[in-house]
């Protein structure tokens, strides 16, 4: 049976043209739970390449914290979150068991899927979690999930969606890779075009005047489909999907309250988000203007990420910092190679992926401290938030998973943060258990998630 | 139906299992099935098939999208937009390698937003001055309240099956009739015919290849007339039917295959297929970005991304020349084993080639004893390398799974925490940095079947020129695979490689899995097993081959109804 999923408002709008061969309940989501309405509000993921130096040649782990449970200390690569300390999970310890392929595009795949790689060059077996946590919260909101990328597509793309870029997957029959937002003017327009007094009235002009096509656009696929067979009517069907979301993000634009404003525009002329796009085997495309903006172009999406969750557009975003290839440099921090020269293409070079490591940090704490600033109502944003912190392996000159630097942050859902757990002794570390986990806090209560060798049932502890 | 390559392609298994190779992505059930179940299901028939029994065995044809490149193409030639406009949408999902395997095509949130962002630019465009808008139809100069249904819809009548590639009915018409209309309300005339292209550009007619089909006198389902109109200009030009192919299937010669065939020569002898050829190959080859490949400039002095763009040059002018003019082999056996090249001025001083003068590409021998043939060109070796060293299993991997289609699985399990990248500043040689993998058992049974013809190569330096030496040390670049045999340095490599039947096969499997626009499963075995066969006894002619996967059931006929 397609596992084909149908947005509520599909639902309400074309049940007549879509043949729906399941119980009702049943295609909405697995049974809603009573706790659905304490259930973590909002879901964030942010993606850094190449791991951290957890063992830096001479057997220090720099990314670790020490310390018990409750009385812990930062690491050196952690210590500029210290601002949000009390607000952090830091979880030490977990395996990426299911990470099987390809190393890199495997990681990167099994970080929020739990799923082998799909053969070589293949995506994921599976939908990536956030995916399936937009299908429970944030159905109803203008924007489903936001998928964002700064710096991305760095090498070996061959102008494809390759599966070295590739961290949110659809919770459809394919598993289709989502390709993320690159353009920041783009995005800005598309999310805040309406509160901004300068498009404001050309903005609202236009999206009357996109309502009569898409209107148009949406019959056609309605009316097409139900005359084609069953694997191409699907294929259309998903297309109608889409475009009905862009239905609805034109129909709910949003409007500033007192937390949601218009976040700062930043020129981002000196930077190409494209660049790269086509690369090849021969490796990175080098672009050291753009590469110089990607400080300040961060700094602009973690501002509009932040705005997209406060002013309520979506209830789940995720943000890539570049790929897996990682093949831009970084000028501002002096260094002229790019980061996967330091993982291992140069010979491993712990220093220098320290200070790029200890940077990352810098911005998460940024983004963190941010969204703690929004008063949502006795509570910061932060607090109903989950924001899961992740790469693609754990130790960049082995490719190493088997002890995955993992950073949760927020308070969504009940979940305890201030906390260090170490979680080398437990018996099953693998990664999926915390998959499942995050699946609990949002209400699904399913107990496995991704492929079931790798899973044992839910990480206990979050909460 | 999952479908799998496994066993449609002749795989080199020793000691290494042959895994899934790129491109088996589910195209319209399961998805949640493991491979067990993908192989329970490769083929979608059941039994065997008998390719002589008379029936016509096409397949399956899902139904594809256009790619960028070819939306890029049909926007020029229906609208006159030549600013590729869909440079913007999202990449292409992997797939066959071709970006157009209509398994693995989806629709993204942010595609479907691209589809209307970038409608209304091309729209803009296409009515935003008089002169543009006469460009439409003529009646739109000094249109007015009581000529503009009438000049809406005569504009629609002439525009519409360009659009659709197919007849038109009065309910397309009136429904954007009726768009004009309420756009119309708020906007001056032109803004509604904006509105209308808007629409267009995003219509499923527009965007997809939908291919209803017809049931011929012998009760075979194939394309109609206009649906093999697309299927011959997509393949081809990449771009929509011109007026001849409408004109044949309006009168019913793309019905037959032999109307099919004089179109598909007609096409192909065109100067527009070049484009295509030129794309596949691009796709196909390690030279797309070559003019942005970054060398440290201390040890490579005298490359630079000016060469890089000039060596995809002259991979793409030798491939045309050896395909189309009469002095090339037109074989693919002939192009992996041709004793020149093609260079101009530039290239010719980084190759230490004399004699050379000007811009323009020019054919020039080459020295048989150090390169011959396609793979040893310079942007062919520079293309497989990642940095400032050679990673032989990097080339390797490309010859074997590229040009050979032989899959290498990727390691897994308590493998996997045993591989690392060896540190490129062990070791005097590749050989050397990489002798984990012939020593270790474990690596070799995987490796041998790869790094040997990376090995081969070793005298390509990072930017493909000749070096005897690598650090001082002689270099050894001789080495045996399964199926290829014993061979010492690229020439005899290239020789090889040339003749071994896998490369044949794969090839015409390449070019095939393009022009169907999805990866070949076991369900294709009969056109496959027939375009190969052709494609052998043909001395591996690649016009000849292009023809024949017109000729072919996959090409000329539709799966029987659901």
């Amino acid at each position: 049976m397609p596992r084909f999923r149908l947005g509520r408002r599909a639902i309400l709008r074309g049940a007549g043209s879509i043949a729906i061969a399941l119980p009702w309940l049943e295609i909405m989501g697995e049974g809603r739970s009573a706790r659905a309405a304490e259930a973590g509000k909002r879901f964030v993921t942010v993606y850094t390449p190449g791991g951290t130096v957890s063992n830096n040649g001479d057997g220090e782990n720099r990314w670790r914290p020490s310390g018990s449970e409750t009385d812990w200390t930062l690491s050196p690569i952690l210590s500029p979150l210290a601002a949000v300390k009390d607000k952090l999970l830091v979880l030490h310890g977990l395996a990426m068991r299911s990470a099987v392929g390809e190393q890199h595009q495997a990681g990167i795949i099994a970080w929020l899927t739990g799923t082998n790689q799909d053969g070589a060059g293949g995506y994921s077996q599976g939908p990536s979690v956030d995916q399936v946590i937009a299908n429970r919260i944030s159905q109803d909101k203008a924007i489903k999930s936001l998928q964002m990328a700064i710096r991305w597509g760095t090498g070996k793309s061959h102008g494809l969606l390759s599966p070295i870029n590739s961290v949110n997957f659809e919770d459809n029959a394919n598993f289709d890779p989502i390709p993320p937002r690159l353009d920041p003017q783009a995005i800005f327009t598309a999310l805040f075009g309406t509160l901004d007094p300068a498009t404001a009235d050309d903005v609202k002009a236009k999206i009357e005047r996109k309502k009569s096509i898409l209107d148009h656009v949406d019959r056609q696929y309605a009316d097409l489909s139900a005359k084609l067979g069953a694997a191409d009517r699907m294929k259309l069907e998903q297309h109608l999907e889409k475009v009905r979301e862009l239905e609805k993000s034109l129909d709910d634009q949003v409007v500033a309250t007192p937390v949601c404003q218009l976040p700062e525009l930043v020129d981002t002329s000196d930077y190409d988000p494209f660049t790269g796009l086509d690369s090849d085997d021969n490796g990175s495309v080098v672009n050291v203007t753009t590469d110089e903006a990607i400080p300040k172009v961060g700094k602009f999406f973690m501002d509009m990420l932040v705005m997209a969750l406060a002013c309520d557009i979506t209830g789940v975003a995720s943000l890539q910092w570049t790929d897996t290839e990682a093949k831009h440099t970084f000028p501002w921090l002096g260094l002229d190679q790019h980061h996967h020269y330091y993982q291992h293409d140069g010979g491993f070079r712990p220093v220098q992926l320290e200070q790029i490591y200890t940077w990352y940090s810098e911005q998460h704490a940024y983004l963190l401290e941010q969204m703690d600033a929004v008063d949502m109502g006795g509570h910061t944003l932060l607090d109903e938030s989950v924001v899961f912190f992740g790469s693609e392996l754990a130790q960049p000159p082995t490719h190493d998973k088997s002890t995955m630097p993992f950073l949760l942050a927020g308070g969504g859902a009940g979940m305890r943060a201030g906390r260090y757990l170490d979680l080398t002794g437990l018996p099953d570390r693998s990664h999926n258990n915390l998959l499942v986990a995050l699946l609990n806090l949002f209400g699904d209560e399913r107990t496995t998630f991704g492929d079931e060798d790798y899973c044992t049932g839910p990480l206990s502890g979050l909460t | 139906m999952r479908t799998l390559a496994t066993g449609v392609l002749s795989l080199v298994v020793v000691g290494c299992y042959a895994g899934l190779g790129a491109g088996d992505r589910g195209g319209d059930d399961d998805g949640a099935g493991g491979e067990e179940e993908a192989e329970e299901s490769a083929g979608g028939d059941t039994g065997v098939i008998s390719c002589e029994d008379g029936r016509a065995h096409p397949n399956r044809a899902p139904l594809r999208r256009m790619t960028r490149f070819e939306y890029n193409n049909t926007v020029r030639d229906l609208l006159g937009d030549n600013t590729s406009p869909a440079n913007a949408f999202p990449s292409e999902e992997i797939g066959n390698g071709f970006g157009n395997d209509a398994d693995a095509q989806a629709v993204s949130s942010l595609l479907a937003e691209q589809y209307a962002t970038v409608a209304e630019g091309i729209a803009a465009r296409a009515t935003e001055t008089p002169a543009a808008l006469t460009a439409l139809h003529a009646c739109t100069s000094g249109v007015d309240d009581s000529s503009e249904a009438e000049c809406l819809r005569a504009w629609l009548g002439e525009f519409l099956p360009r659009a659709y590639r197919r007849p038109i009915t009065t309910q397309d018409v009136d429904e954007l009739v009726a768009l004009h209309q309420a756009v119309r309300e708020a906007a001056p005339f032109p803004s509604g015919v904006a509105a209308v292209i808007e629409a267009v550009l995003q219509s499923p007619h527009f965007l997809y290849r939908v291919e209803r089909g017809i049931t011929d006198e012998n009760g075979n389902r194939r394309p109609s007339g206009h649906e093999m109109a697309s299927r011959l200009s997509y393949f081809f030009w990449g771009t929509m039917p011109d007026d001849a192919l409408l004109a044949a299937a309006q009168s019913g010669e793309l019905e037959t295959d032999e109307g099919v065939r004089t179109h598909a020569e007609r096409l192909l002898d065109h100067e527009r297929s070049r484009e295509v050829v030129r794309f596949f190959f691009d796709n196909l080859l390690p030279i797309a970005s070559l003019s942005k490949l970054e060398r440290d400039a201390e040890m490579y002095p005298t490359f630079s991304p000016q060469i890089g763009g000039h060596l995809r040059e002259e991979t793409q002018q030798f491939l045309l020349h050896e395909i189309y003019d009469d002095e090339g082999s037109g074989t693919w056996e002939g192009a992996l084993t041709a004793p020149y090249t093609f260079v101009n001025e530039a290239l010719a001083a980084y190759y230490g080639i004399t004699g050379v003068t000007g811009e323009s590409f020019q054919k020039v021998d080459i020295d048989t004893t150090q390169r011959l043939g396609l793979l040893t060109q310079a942007g062919m070796v520079a293309g497989t390398v990642h940095s400032n060293a050679t990673n032989p299993v990097v080339r390797g991997a490309f010859v074997v799974q590229k040009v050979m289609c032989n899959k290498i699985p990727l390691p897994t399990g308590d493998l996997l925490d045993e591989v690392k990248p060896p540190d490129p500043y062990s070791g005097a040689t590749a050989r050397e940095r990489f002798s984990q993998h012939s020593e270790d058992p474990v690596c070799a049974a995987c490796h041998q079947m790869m790094d040997p013809v990376g090995f081969a190569l070793e005298n390509f330096d990072p930017v493909g020129l000749w070096r005897d030496q690598e650090n001082g040390v002689e270099i050894d670049a001789s080495g045996s695979l399964p199926g290829l045999g014993g061979f010492n340095g690229p020439v005899e490599l290239a020789r090889a490689v040339a003749a071994a039947p896998d490369t044949h096969e794969c090839f015409a499997v390449n070019w095939s899995q393009f022009a169907l626009g999805r990866t070949l499963d076991a369900g294709d075995e009969c056109t496959q097993d027939r375009l190969v066969d052709d494609f052998v006894a043909s001395g591996t002619n690649v016009r000849e081959l292009l023809i024949a996967i017109t000729q072919s059931d996959a090409f000329l006929y539709l799966p029987s109804e659901e």
